[in-house]
């Protein structure tokens, strides 16, 4: 299926050994796993599995809460994550993230999009516009909103946010772009749309996605990771997880026995 | 459950209203005029020469110039004349009435001159009603030495101690005017003998044609009204009698009347041609002496009699001339009632009281008028326009609701006291406004969990303290510990936050591996002690400071102090007083800011986490979320958080009275203190009598205040709510 995706890195995303904790609360168990470059991999698995606290830990944003800890280490491309030298501010400029629930800012379309831009302190008018326009295209949204550039965020469509969102993430040309559940809050058309995206995406961007949805993972992803209770239970690419799951409990999960 | 939560709101608009009710009533009286009306008319008596009444305005009695003095009972009619003893046979060519006193000075044809006095005693019968007995008592009489001819004016004037006579002989450019001296003798036992002591000529110091005489009523002044336009003003003292000025009131025209008011240092003079000013006595330069200058002027009169009479209780006048008569107020100029009568009078009387005043025409027919008037100082103009008192040498702005002695002029301009609440105010919004939002955002967008969990409650607990504390703190406390120690306290806010921002800047220079040893949100632990050798170092620059920038040269030795405390009234020509505005900075930022802080940290940490989430996953860093997402979403709460304590700092009493020194004068001065509108409520309500003027401008203060409040407050609202659509969440 993805014949014209570009050359990949195997392990461009390496998570070695990564173990980590809310607390007293352990919520990842020694995850080791080599996530492709320019592929969507998708992580699965039922509620409270872990598979979102994986995600937010590859551009830290688990810092934001209090009393973490972790074992083990996520490499970006070959950076360690957790080296006492990284700058976590600089690190998330390297990845872009799509939330579950989509959250533009109170401002207008054009300055949702330039977002990154302004606070990594560059104000060139025709790079602005030029990044608006590349990215609000990249996100398929640029022949639905280019008259109304200036208009607020909120005038749009849920699946529009969501893709502004999309495309503010991408304004900066990150290297990796993660998606915690991003059509949860969409209907089935809106749903679509990002998921034809994320095909096209993954030519420019190496994509981690997190979903409940089989068939959403099915539909877009090359590779699947299911983990079950923080633990990684099955890896590998998507038609052979979902076709022949190698575990019990992966097959379990995907033919809906729990969730 | 529904109908209790409806009736409770009902009753809450209620009560609000209830208090606008109550308000209303003790404010609205100070804003009406006067009421006058006729209760009483009385016929067929003699041409009243002089008009006299009792205090409560009920036994008018009329002298016209013979040896009788005819009182007339205005319940029941009766009429009654009293001999006045010795006057039988004399020729009377002058005559005057003193109303303070209730005496008429006569003058003779033979050149004596002398009074008699009026009293009446109120005694009460046994069935409850009371009567008025009236009684006539001679004085004796004196000779002039100078001069020749009849006695043809004359003004009497009584200290108590030492009295004034001031008499006018002949008529024409060939009268002279004689100011005599009287003092008491005492005898070892009985009453003092009243003699003499010198009689003093003039004539020769007015330059023109004596009109009008009129001596203060305490004896200190005699005021010679001249054909030429001039006012002579003499000092009569213990010294003697001097001229100190000639004063031309209306420019070359000759008064026609000339009054002192209640107080005896102002009067009230009428031109032939019917303008009417009021000169009072004032000191025009720093150290001058005080003279006479005009410092009114009121509406003008008709041509014709001059009718005046002045209240004994306060500085209302009845003057008019013809029928057309009208009570005016000297402090405020203003007209409290105006009216035709329909008698054409010839002269007319107010009772001490202040209820009555009585009129008669030339054919003996007399009206008697009742005036209800009882805030007669009160008006727009008093209140919120400057005003010239007496003593003063320009309009000001000024509240003294009280004084020592009952002719006190009442200073009720609430101006003062608005700017004292608005001073006050700003002074507690400008520190504590910065301090209390930087804590908020550094509280909710910095600080870890654990801490942020002790710190919320340590401040709400800071903003229960009772501000009487506070106010005892900063009154006997902290202001006499910042009096000496102001360049102190100046160099440690400048240098407290020059080291924070110093030690930011040399923390964000340190390398990565070392700044990622500390967790985010305890970089505060570094700073702390840098700030705490800041705050050391600038407290211990104060003396340096002092002595090399606040030198003060004393005037008197040539010694050099270094002393803010005189160098600055010296520089800057303003006071520097130990309860400032500093001080009281200092202690409302304690009951303001814990209010600030509180709820803008709760509109803050109130962002939904998405929204900062997004920002720090596109490479915000702390401060840039802040900035760009905190503030604008928490504005409206912020905007909030600044109106409530605005409103905490504007109606803050306790810590206004005990920190302020509560005097209230208009000033931009960091160094002295002010009057707030609340503090003045606080400080003088006790001591106002309820109805009195005094007490309902208290009222009146307090609707200005809620009105200021109520303003701001909806102004505010309206800007919160167009701050909130503007970032409104989905």
């Amino acid at each position: 299926m993805p014949s014209s995706v570009p050359e990949s890195r195997p392990d461009f995303i390496q998570v070695d050994h990564f173990s980590f904790h809310y607390g007293e609360k352990q919520a990842i168990f020694d995850i080791d796993m080599a996530i492709p470059e320019h592929r969507v991999t998708a992580l699965i698995g039922p509620s409270g599995c872990g598979k979102s606290t994986l995600l937010r830990n590859m551009n830290r944003m688990n810092d934001l809460i209090e009393g973490v800890r972790h074992e083990g280490d996520i490499r970006l491309n070959g950076t360690s994550l957790y080296d006492p030298s990284v700058e976590v501010i600089s690190l998330r400029k390297r990845v872009g993230m799509v939330f579950q629930k989509y959250n533009p800012f109170a401002k207008s379309i054009y300055e949702n999009v330039i977002f990154s831009l302004r606070v990594a302190g560059r104000s060139k008018k025709s790079e602005l516009n030029e990044t608006v326009e590349r990215s609000l295209r990249s996100a398929a949204l640029w022949d639905e909103v280019k008259d109304r550039l200036h208009d607020s965020a909120f005038a749009l469509s849920g699946g529009q946010q969501q893709r502004l969102c999309i495309a503010r993430a991408i304004a900066n040309q990150p290297e990796i772009l993660l998606m915690d559940e991003p059509c949860a809050a969409l209907d089935p058309l809106a749903t679509l749309k990002i998921e034809e995206l994320i095909t096209i995406l993954k030519k420019q961007f190496t994509i981690v996605i997190v979903t409940h949805n089989m068939e959403q993972a099915t539909r877009c992803s090359d590779r699947t990771a299911f983990l079950y209770m923080g633990r990684l239970i099955e890896y590998g690419h998507t038609l052979q997880v979902f076709e022949k799951p190698s575990h019990p409990e992966t097959e379990a999960y995907i033919t809906g026995r729990f969730s | 459950m529904g109908w209790l939560i409806r009736s409770g709101g009902v009753a809450v608009i209620l009560s609000v209203f209830g208090i606008f009710y109550f308000v209303g009533k003790e404010v609205l009286p100070l804003f009406r005029s006067a009421d006058v009306a006729p209760v009483g008319k009385f016929d067929a008596l003699a041409v009243p020469a002089v008009l006299g009444v009792d205090e409560w305005g009920e036994m008018p009695f009329f002298y016209d110039g013979g040896d009788k003095v005819v009182f007339l009972s205005v319940a029941d009619a009766a009429r009654r004349e009293i001999e006045v003893p010795g006057l039988a046979g004399l020729k009377i060519t002058a005559h005057a009435f003193d109303p303070v006193h209730l005496r008429v000075s006569l003058g003779l044809e033979d050149g004596r001159v002398g009074s008699f006095l009026v009293g009446y005693e109120r005694k009460f019968s046994g069935d409850g009603k009371s009567i008025i007995e009236p009684a006539v008592t001679a004085e004796p009489w004196f000779s002039l030495k100078h001069g020749e001819g009849a006695v043809t004016a004359v003004s009497y004037g009584d200290s108590g101690a030492g009295r004034v006579i001031a008499a006018r002989r002949g008529e024409g450019a060939v009268a002279t005017v004689s100011v005599l001296r009287l003092g008491m003798k005492r005898g070892l036992v009985g009453k003092g003998k009243l003699s003499l002591l010198e009689e003093v000529e003039v004539t020769k110091e007015l330059g023109a044609e004596p009109l009008l005489l009129r001596a203060s009523q305490n004896g200190a002044m005699v005021l010679v009204a001249l054909a030429d336009g001039g006012v002579a003003y003499f000092l009569a003292d213990s010294q003697g009698v001097s001229k100190r000025q000639t004063f031309r009131p209306f420019d070359g025209v000759s008064p026609r009347q000339m009054d002192f008011l209640f107080g005896g240092v102002a009067v009230v003079l009428t031109a032939m041609d019917g303008r009417q000013e009021q000169w009072s006595l004032f000191r025009a330069g720093r150290d001058g002496e005080r003279m006479f200058g005009e410092s009114k002027v009121f509406p003008q009169l008709g041509e014709g009699r001059v009718i005046f009479a002045a209240s004994q209780r306060n500085r209302t006048f009845l003057t008019g001339s013809g029928r057309d008569l009208s009570i005016r107020h000297s402090t405020s100029g203003a007209v409290r009632w105006e009216g035709a009568l329909d008698i054409d009078p010839v002269t007319a009387v107010l009772d001490a009281k202040g209820g009555h005043f009585i009129a008669a025409a030339a054919d003996g027919t007399a009206r008697r008028y009742s005036i209800h008037d009882p805030h007669p100082e009160a008006g727009w103009r008093a209140f919120f326009g400057k005003v010239w008192y007496e003593g003063g040498s320009e309009p000001v702005y000024q509240w003294q609701s009280t004084g020592g002695s009952d002719d006190f002029e009442p200073k009720l301009s609430l101006i003062p006291l608005i700017f004292g609440s608005l001073k006050g105010t700003a002074c507690a919004l400008i520190f504590s406004i910065p301090v209390a939002l930087l804590a908020a955002v550094f509280s909710a967008a910095f600080l870890p969990l654990e801490i942020k969990r002790v710190v919320k409650p340590v401040m709400e607990i800071m903003s229960s303290l009772p501000s009487v504390v506070l106010g005892f703190l900063a009154g006997l406390w902290l202001a006499p510990l910042l009096e000496t120690r102001v360049p102190s306290v100046m160099m440690m806010t400048l240098v407290v936050p020059l080291a924070a921002l110093a030690t930011g800047y040399v923390w964000c220079r340190l390398p990565n591996s070392f700044r990622n040893r500390f967790a985010q949100g305890s970089e505060w632990i570094i700073v702390i002690p840098f700030l705490a050798l800041a705050g050391w170092i600038g407290w211990s620059l104060g003396p340096v400071i002092e002595s090399l920038l606040f030198v003060h040269k004393d005037a008197a030795t040539g010694n050099e102090i270094a002393d803010f405390r005189l160098w600055w009234p010296q520089a800057a020509g303003i006071s520097f007083e130990q309860r400032n505005s500093l001080v009281l900075g200092f202690m409302m930022g304690f009951a303001v800011i814990p209010v600030i802080f509180t709820i803008a940290e709760d509109a803050l940490s109130n962002v939904p986490e998405s929204l900062t989430a997004a920002a720090a996953a596109l490479g915000a860093n702390r401060w840039q979320v802040v900035r760009t997402v905190l503030l604008p979403v928490a504005s409206s709460g912020i905007f909030s958080a600044l109106m409530i304590g605005f409103g905490r700092a504007v109606g803050e009493t306790m810590i206004m009275v005990m920190a302020t020194g509560n005097t209230p004068i208009t000033e931009w001065n960091l160094f002295n203190g002010m009057r707030t509108l609340s503090a003045n409520i606080a400080v003088e309500l006790p001591e106002a009598p309820v109805g009195s003027t005094h007490y309902r401008t208290l009222f009146l203060g307090a609707v200005v205040l809620f009105a200021m409040t109520f303003f701001m407050n909806t102004a505010a609202e309206l800007l919160r709510q167009r701050l909130r659509d503007r970032n409104k969440l989905v």
